[in-house]
């Protein structure tokens, strides 16, 4: 496996959905290779750093104004025309 | 993974009960879907449109198709799956809106593969994260991927949901799925790594 093979299947690594002989040839290819090994660490770091941002909320106050508008909303679709 | 499926606590059965009430007009549950579903639309929107108005409307029109639909959701488009179509798909009318321009770049016809460039070891997501300029990072990271592929990785990495999920929810194929998602991903590393190198070098010039 060359380099440009490894990016190529370097999600499906991450995610587990490699075939088995792929995937150790991709890990063969891995433990020689410094480079793809950073590329491959800095991809799952990027993978976790946005899954643990915190991305901002609805504030509060906003929050509980749309929801009393759905609630509205949701008692009018009962009326009858 | 943290957030997989409808999750958030109702069981398949009481979610159907919960929207044939709320279908006729009864808001006891409405609170409930909100609490699990609510912030995680808005978020999702606010990363794709990046304006929080458009994120709020959203979750508006999203809530209200669910409770004017709700009996349309069914078999393969469980709740999940079918909201998070919904808010994608309004997100991204809001930002053509936004953006008043021609539609937005597609990027499926390329399915090359950006090539990695730059090689900067990161630290821990731990010590990046209680950085605010590295923050500041991610969001500006982020926007600048197409918010196609921007979806994609949304969806499946952020938001735990399975590649036939996110496939479903953005309603193209489970190959197209990961291809956007493995571009998403290889931009992303590389924007960071630019911010990686430049942080790098300003600290140690002033050092």
């Amino acid at each position: 496996m060359t380099c440009a093979d490894l990016v190529l299947h370097l999600s499906d690594y991450i995610d587990g959905t490699l075939a088995p002989d792929e995937r150790a040839e991709a890990e063969a290819h891995l433990a020689g290779c410094d480079k793809c090994h950073l590329v491959l660490d800095t991809t799952q770091c990027t993978i976790l750093l946005y899954r643990a941002a915190e991305s901002p909320a609805l504030d509060d106050s906003r929050r509980e104004a749309l929801l009393r508008r759905l609630e509205r909303a949701c008692r009018r679709s009962d009326d009858p025309l | 993974m943290s957030a997989s499926g409808p999750a958030a606590g109702l069981s398949r059965l009481d979610e159907v009960a919960c929207l044939e009430s709320m279908r006729r007009g009864d808001p006891t549950c409405l609170g409930g879907f909100f609490e699990a579903w609510g912030d995680r639309i808005y978020r999702l929107s606010l990363r794709l449109t990046g304006d929080p108005a458009a994120a709020e409307d959203v979750v508006q029109e999203a809530f209200l198709k669910l409770m004017a639909g709700a009996d349309r959701i069914e078999g393969r488009s469980r709740l999940a799956t079918w909201l998070y179509r919904v808010a994608y798909n309004a997100s991204i009318d809001r930002l053509r809106e936004l953006r008043r321009t021609a539609p937005l770049p597609e990027e499926e016809g390329d399915a090359s593969s950006p090539v990695p460039a730059l090689l900067v070891d990161f630290l821990s997501p731990e010590e990046m994260l209680e950085d605010a300029e590295t923050r500041r990072a991610l969001d500006e990271a982020i926007t600048a991927v197409p918010p196609t592929l921007r979806a994609a990785f949304l969806l499946r990495d952020v938001e735990g949901l399975s590649t036939a999920e996110a496939a479903e929810a953005l309603s193209v194929t489970e190959t197209n799925l990961k291809v956007r998602l493995h571009r998403a991903r290889l931009l992303l590393r590389e924007r960071l790594s630019a911010f990686m190198a430049g942080r790098r070098e300003r600290r140690e010039g002033r050092a």
